[in-house]
């Protein structure tokens, strides 16, 4: 049989040629050049929807004049700054401010402390740590809104068990209402949103310690380094990276966390634990105006985005020096 | 061949009918507060079933829980969906009327309107329009456990403000954990107070839209409870935190709180977390004159229904002479004239009598469409500041009428 393929001299049928797959297409030229793009499409799509998309139109309803009425009557207009005006002079809105503040700061202070306090604890080589290590991620696997509603019963001016702890210590006289009280209403939210949100800090950091090459503990060991030097010059450098992502997403997730003020205080009594997220949401749902919760939204994000990016910024500054 | 022909247009013609039948039954989702729907066997499915069977109609009941019925309302509303019939709290009605998302009802309703209480039916009204049917009305009362009564040495409920205040005493003197009042912090005690400040001569807000929630009979209201709970603490520290009405119950069930200001919905709570307790259901004490809030939900029909007749059906319905056995059946109070006979009232269970007996003094809540967040946002906090001492009962309420006032520019 002929393999010249030319139909001469012999009389044999010519080879059958494979066509090429539809996927070739994608390995040379521009089909290799897009490929990759294509690959990421369908999820950029899903972000664009899920994610993006309502942020887009979160700030744009900031500056839109967006009620039940307007929605339903199909008067929704452009009112420029006027949400953020009526925001501005809401006292309560620089209340909620405050608390914010408030709020942030001691749960990611709190947290951080604690989280990194149990994980240097629970980085030991002892026999029946791992039941501990389980223990204490309890909290954390908790269903939120059951925390938040056990902790109430545990602050109820009645029966509670923790006016009953602080009385049998002598702390107290008799039982006190801590989440009707305007001056411990936040604080006792605080306690329960720190028993809550440490485990998982303790988790990040514990994994990032356990990733600490030996050799360099070792070394500074034998150059001398113990207790606090070594905790501060050799293992915490190690692990700035984990930690500096831990604090970010506890800044986050606490700003975010509606439910156990919602749940424990209702932002009470007298706005004395509000804060934005819940004035957003009262704006929204009690005031029926999305326009102004949007436009409380807006400065949340704003917030959270200047903040992550600054700290970002200056944990790269010091990689790099 | 005659007998196949005629066998093939019998066939013909039925199912012609059934898909006629078909085309005309529509399916109608309906909201209602869950409370109403607790379970399969409570009364408005068997109300349900009677509609479908009369109509043709397919009914798809939703039961969501009370506290999420505004939001969830405001939401689907809000997108132009939402359910085709919805069970709205009266207090809800300016607002969703002034949105333009209730349909208008009125000439459905004229020829029916004298079979409703006169009270109800104008709940159901904004600006001279019918945008709901009342399905049952309440009003508060003033439960007193009968042990707790009669330990502190009275025979009978309280009948004036100065008794009220004597009784609760009282009881508080019986042990260090008994108090005599249980209330609710915020929008709970704020409601609970609405019924004495018009007993005191006060109003809320006037029709014509004048407020008047800062004169002195308002804070004498106020004063009343702040005085009981801060000087004779005849009310538990629960009054700081309660934020439902289970919470604000529980001291009266569990024995520790001698008298509730509540309505018919307490009962179904009492039965099931003390049914051995001894109490009454008494009218409310007397100030310079009797009032009581009257509340209730009505029915109302989505204006972006799809189904509008089948829905206004339906609305029609169940606030319709049937209502009478339903709401009786469901621990409520019908709507409907024909419940207010001496016939009817003598068939209502005892526990329904006492609310029957004072509808009469019922005052609605103002119909104005920012009530939520007055109700919410301005008069709870005015209640809490005065409860907690940190503002006088006259500054609070004065306060509190500046930001109404405010808002309703």
């Amino acid at each position: 049989m002929s393999r010249t393929g030319d139909g001469q001299g012999g009389g044999g049928a010519p080879p059958t040629r494979r066509r090429a797959p539809l996927s070739s297409v994608f390995e040379t030229g521009r089909g290799a050049r897009i490929y990759p793009y294509l690959l990421v499409l369908p999820a950029f799509v899903i972000v664009l929807g899920v994610v993006l998309y309502p942020v887009v139109a979160g700030i744009v309803a900031s500056f839109q004049d967006l009620t039940l009425r307007t929605l339903s009557r199909g008067t929704v207009s452009f009112v420029g700054l006027r949400n953020f005006e009526r925001m501005w002079a809401d006292p309560v809105f620089w209340t909620a401010l405050r608390n914010t503040g408030l709020w942030v700061g001691a749960n990611v202070v709190a947290q951080m402390v604690l989280g990194l306090a149990l994980a240097l604890l629970l980085n030991q080589r002892v026999r029946g740590l791992g039941f501990f290590r389980a223990g204490i991620l309890l909290p954390w696997v908790v269903p939120s809104v059951v925390a938040v509603l056990t902790w109430r019963w545990m602050y109820d001016p009645s029966v509670g068990i923790v006016n009953e702890m602080l009385v049998r210590t002598g702390l107290l006289q008799e039982y006190f209402p801590i989440l009707g009280d305007v001056r411990t209403a936040l604080w006792a939210v605080t306690v329960e949103s720190i028993w809550k949100g440490t485990p998982f800090v303790m988790l990040l950091l514990l994994a990032a310690l356990q990733m600490i090459p030996r050799s360099v503990t070792e070394a500074a060991q034998m150059d001398g380094a113990r207790g606090w030097r070594m905790l501060v010059f050799i293992v915490l450098p190690q692990i700035r990276l984990a930690f500096a992502i831990a604090m970010i997403l506890t800044l986050i997730l606490t700003v975010n966390n509606f439910n156990a003020i919602w749940l424990m205080t209702a932002g009470g009594p007298l706005n004395s634990s509000e804060i934005l997220f819940t004035l957003a949401y009262r704006y929204g749902f009690e005031r029926m105006n999305l326009g102004l919760a949007s436009a409380v939204a807006t400065v949340l994000f704003v917030f959270l985005v200047v903040v992550t990016t600054v700290y970002l910024y200056l944990i790269r500054l010091r990689d790099e020096g | 061949m005659f007998k196949a022909t005629r066998r093939l247009l019998s066939a013909a013609a039925c199912a012609l009918g059934l898909w006629s039948a078909a085309a005309q039954a529509d399916t109608i989702t309906f909201w209602v507060n869950a409370p109403m729907a607790p379970n399969p066997a409570a009364p408005i499915y068997e109300e349900i079933r009677a509609f479908e069977a009369r109509t043709g109609h397919k009914v798809n009941l939703q039961p969501i829980p009370f506290q999420e019925l505004e939001q969830r309302l405001f939401v689907a509303l809000g997108g132009g969906a939402g359910p085709d019939v919805m069970a709205i709290d009266t207090a809800w009605m300016a607002a969703f009327a002034d949105a333009g998302v209730l349909a208008d009802l009125s000439e459905r309703t004229r020829p029916v309107a004298a079979q409703y209480q006169p009270g109800p039916l104008a709940s159901g009204r904004y600006k001279g329009r019918q945008y709901g049917l009342p399905w049952y009305t309440n009003n508060v009362a003033l439960f007193v456990n009968n042990d707790m009564l009669k330990a502190a040495g009275y025979s009978a409920p309280p009948k004036n403000w100065a008794e009220f205040r004597a009784v609760a005493k009282a009881m508080r003197a019986l042990g260090p954990d008994k108090y005599g009042l249980t209330m609710g912090s915020g929008r709970f005690g704020v409601f609970q107070l609405y019924s004495f400040i018009w007993q005191n001569g006060g109003e809320l807000i006037e029709e014509s839209g004048r407020v008047r929630v800062g004169e002195p009979a308002v804070a004498e209201a106020f004063a009343l409870f702040s005085d009981m709970y801060r000087i004779d603490k005849s009310i538990p520290d629960t009054v700081l935190t309660a934020q439902s009405w289970d919470e604000v119950f529980a001291p009266f069930i569990q024995g520790r709180a001698g008298m509730v200001i509540s309505g018919d919905w307490t009962i179904g709570s009492i039965r099931r977390g003390a049914p051995n307790l001894n109490y009454t259901i008494a009218p409310l004490p007397v100030g310079v004159r009797p009032a009581t809030v009257i509340g209730g939900f009505n029915i109302t029909v989505n204006a972006k229904s799809k189904s509008p007749a089948a829905a206004a059906e339906l609305a029609l319905f169940l606030t319709g002479p049937r209502s009478v056995e339903a709401m009786r059946k469901a621990d409520r109070l019908s709507a409907q004239a024909s419940a207010t006979t001496p016939e009817a009232l003598a068939a209502l269970p005892a526990n329904q009598r006492p609310f029957m007996a004072q509808a009469a003094f019922g005052r609605p809540r103002p119909n104005v469409p920012i009530w939520a967040e007055v109700h919410s946002s301005i008069l709870a906090p005015a209640w809490d500041a005065s409860l907690r001492g940190l503002m006088t009962p006259q500054a609070a309420v004065q306060k509190a009428a500046a930001e109404i006032n405010a808002q309703m520019k």
